[in-house]
């Protein structure tokens, strides 16, 4: 990882402390900077850009039906807060991209381990759940052939379908499990870690900075 | 470091409700050595294994009576951090002992758990991939691999842990002959040279003479497990080769030009081919080399060029849900065939949709249960039968169905011989019964070959009939 970029940890942090902030701010000009900032930072690190698009087009729907049904239904400033929320839509967005389009989930997991204590447990069984994603897709296939094959359909509304994936991933979470402890891993057992990652204090500082400097905007400045 | 691995006295179950699956039990592992367990599907050699390897009763079980001793320490009481270094696990599920995406990561992950110093950690990982020729793997993603290829690295995970005791849980269910061979020879050095103890459970007992210092087996009958003299091994039928037939030319099923890759790796280029209606044939080949994924084609599961005819026409275009009706394909992973929770509930339901339910008649169908030797488990949860009883409810299951056109992948995975021969010919009267087209991948060639009508080789990209030019 280029040492020139935020650590995973902060990216964390920085989305969590604006985030929830945003959750109660009314402010659409600190959300257009939050959009503006993370989007900068999203082109400094090279982000794939059809990601960004494909999910901004994803989010588009959102962001009209909010805004519509206040324009529509709303009372008192309808237009002040039908903005809000639409911008909100992608304030969070991009926000929670600078997390996940720039490092990759296991150095979010591991960083978040080695910088924040996170449980080792929970680091590795979401791993092992994420590298079997593929496997849950293909799964899905075989479950709805196996279905038809006796002659009943599995559409993608029926519950039985997804029944059937929990009942497969549960049994491949037990397999998982004792394997992982063969291997010797150990819930709450000290363990070492390979992964490093650099993360000079002044980053902390960036984190406090920038969660601060949204708070007194959005809620004390409290422009348009 | 001297260690010793003892039971004394133990007395195991599933449930307090169940008949214990062993009864006091009193075993010692001779160290040093190279063991096999044998037994029939479903007498608990799993059960066994993880006990000893201190997973049950923490995964499964109760524990009414006795001791699993570590050096002289209760296993279950040592954390797996500590336990690892003496005893390590291969199983019977090669996909489904990874917690990470890559080898290389996941020897790191086996190292780290054990608290391996960080700076040497991948000098060790680097070491052990090398001797164990899987260096040019290092980045490959683990789920990506077949098989053979990751039991290889689970072996290879549990020598970066230097485990003195290796229990291998039918490791080979779904490995060709060949790595296989490479596998056994490659443990034998292993004992010898680095003084492990091995103990592997088969139901194949082909090429272990010679190899092997003690043989064990489970006896059923008293729930505990017997030393058998190593002779038994010797009693080996001749490997026999698919009798060359004469078989008539009444295909409904044939390919054109079918090719198909998987990523960057061609499996299958252009090929055609039909296989005979009524007959049994039997897909062979090596390891990875895309016998699943034929499979997978002919199911429409798998994107594939040119074309798959049935009756003659091309069958591109027909519906998915009409095509699940006239291919059936008997998956390698047996829980992926239900779709009910009980075995019964399975049954009635193939009964009841069944392609020919004049022929699965409730009296034909109570035959065969008693033949596979399910009757005892009808009532049980799918998903709970031991890995020998789900391959023969599935096949049965399907079976019932009666596709024109059957797919066997492994069918006799984890089975014993006598459990073999009895789907094997049910199989096989079913497909001269109701005419079927049936094709069976399986590694295990013993007890098989002599029932089977025809064989297809695939091999470098191509598929052919064996006897044929």
């Amino acid at each position: 990882m280029s040492s020139k970029r935020i650590n995973p940890t902060i990216l964390v942090i920085i989305m969590l402390g604006i985030g929830l902030q945003i959750t109660f701010a009314h402010s659409v000009s600190t959300n257009i900077v939050v959009i503006f900032v993370t989007c900068l930072y999203l082109c400094y690190c090279k982000a794939s850009g059809k990601l960004l698009i494909l999910t901004s087009l994803y989010a588009f729907p959102l962001a009209l039906g909010s805004w519509w049904s206040f324009i529509m239904f709303g009372t008192g400033d309808v237009w002040h807060t039908a903005w809000i929320y639409a911008s909100r839509v992608y304030a969070y967005l991009y926000l929670g991209a600078i997390v996940t389009l720039t490092v990759s989930v296991k150095n979010i997991l591991l960083s978040l381990s080695l910088h924040l204590k996170l449980s080792s447990t929970f680091v590795y069984g979401l791993l092992a759940s994420f590298n079997l994603l593929g496997r849950i897709k293909h799964q899905y296939k075989t479950i709805r052939y196996s279905a038809m094959m006796r002659g009943t359909t599995y559409h993608f509304w029926n519950p039985s379908l997804y029944l059937r994936i929990i009942i497969v991933a549960l049994n491949w979470s037990q397999d998982l499990a004792e394997a992982m402890t063969s291997q010797g891993f150990t819930e709450g057992a000290a363990r070492t870690l390979t992964y490093k990652d650099n993360l000079p204090k002044w980053q902390w500082g960036l984190a406090t900075l920038l969660i601060l400097l949204y708070f007194i905007f959005s809620f004390l400045v409290r422009p348009w | 470091m001297s260690i010793s691995l003892k039971i004394e006295d133990l007395t195991f179950t599933y449930s307090i409700d169940s008949k214990p699956i062993f009864e006091h039990l009193n075993f010692e592992l001779p160290l040093n050595s190279f063991n096999l367990l044998i037994g029939p599907s479903g007498s608990g050699k799993s059960t066994f294994f993880k006990l000893v390897a201190g997973l049950y009763p923490q995964y499964s079980g109760i524990k009414n009576n006795g001791r699993i001793l570590l050096n002289g320490q209760e296993i279950a009481d040592i954390v797996p951090f500590e336990r690892a270094r003496h005893v390590a696990m291969l199983f019977q599920n090669p996909s489904r002992q990874f917690a990470m995406k890559t080898v290389f990561e996941q020897l790191v992950f086996a190292l780290e758990n054990i608290q391996y110093p960080t700076h040497l950690i991948e000098k060790r990982a680097t070491e052990v991939l090398k001797k164990s020729n899987l260096w040019q793997f290092r980045d490959r993603v683990l789920q990506t691999l077949s098989g053979g290829e990751q039991q290889r690295v689970t072996l290879a995970t549990v020598l970066v842990l230097d485990s003195s005791i290796i229990f291998l849980d039918e490791p080979f269910a779904n490995i060709d002959s060949a790595s296989r061979l490479v596998i056994l020879d490659e443990l034998k050095q292993l004992q010898l040279t680095q003084h492990k103890t091995i103990f592997i459970s088969d139901h194949d007992i082909s090429n272990y003479d010679g190899l092997v210092d003690h043989l064990y087996e489970i006896k059923l009958s008293s729930q505990t497990l017997a030393e058998l003299p190593l002779t038994e091994l010797a009693k080996l039928p001749a490997q026999t080769k698919v009798m060359q037939k004469n078989l008539p030319d009444n295909a409904v099923f044939s390919w054109h030009n079918l090719s198909f890759r998987v990523g960057e790796r061609l499996l299958l280029s252009p090929n055609s081919l039909n296989i005979p209606k009524g007959y049994v044939g039997l897909l062979s080949g090596d390891n990875g080399i895309g016998k699943s994924t034929l499979f997978a084609a002919f199911s429409h599961q798998k994107k594939y060029s040119g074309n798959i005819l049935y009756n003659g026409k091309p069958s591109e275009k027909i519906r998915l849900r009409n095509w699940a009706r006239i291919v059936a394909n008997i998956f390698q992973n047996s829980s992926d065939q239900f779709i009910k929770l009980h075995a019964d509930e399975e049954l009635g339901f193939s009964q009841s949709n069944s392609l020919h339910p004049e022929y699965w008649t409730a009296q034909r169908i109570q035959d065969a249960v008693n033949k596979l030797d399910l009757t005892h488990v009808l009532k049980h949860v799918n998903y709970q039968l031991s890995g020998g009883q789900q391959k023969k409810l599935q096949a049965l299951i399907i079976l019932i169905m009666s596709q024109p056109i059957m797919l066997f992948d492994e069918p006799f995975a984890g089975l014993d011989l006598n459990s073999l021969e009895n789907l094997l010919m049910l199989i096989k009267q079913t497909t001269k019964d109701l005419g079927l087209s049936t094709l069976i991948i399986s590694h295990q060639r013993r007890g098989v070959v002599e029932h089977i009508d025809y064989e297809l080789l695939m091999d470098e990209q191509t598929i052919k009939r064996l006897g044929e030019f």
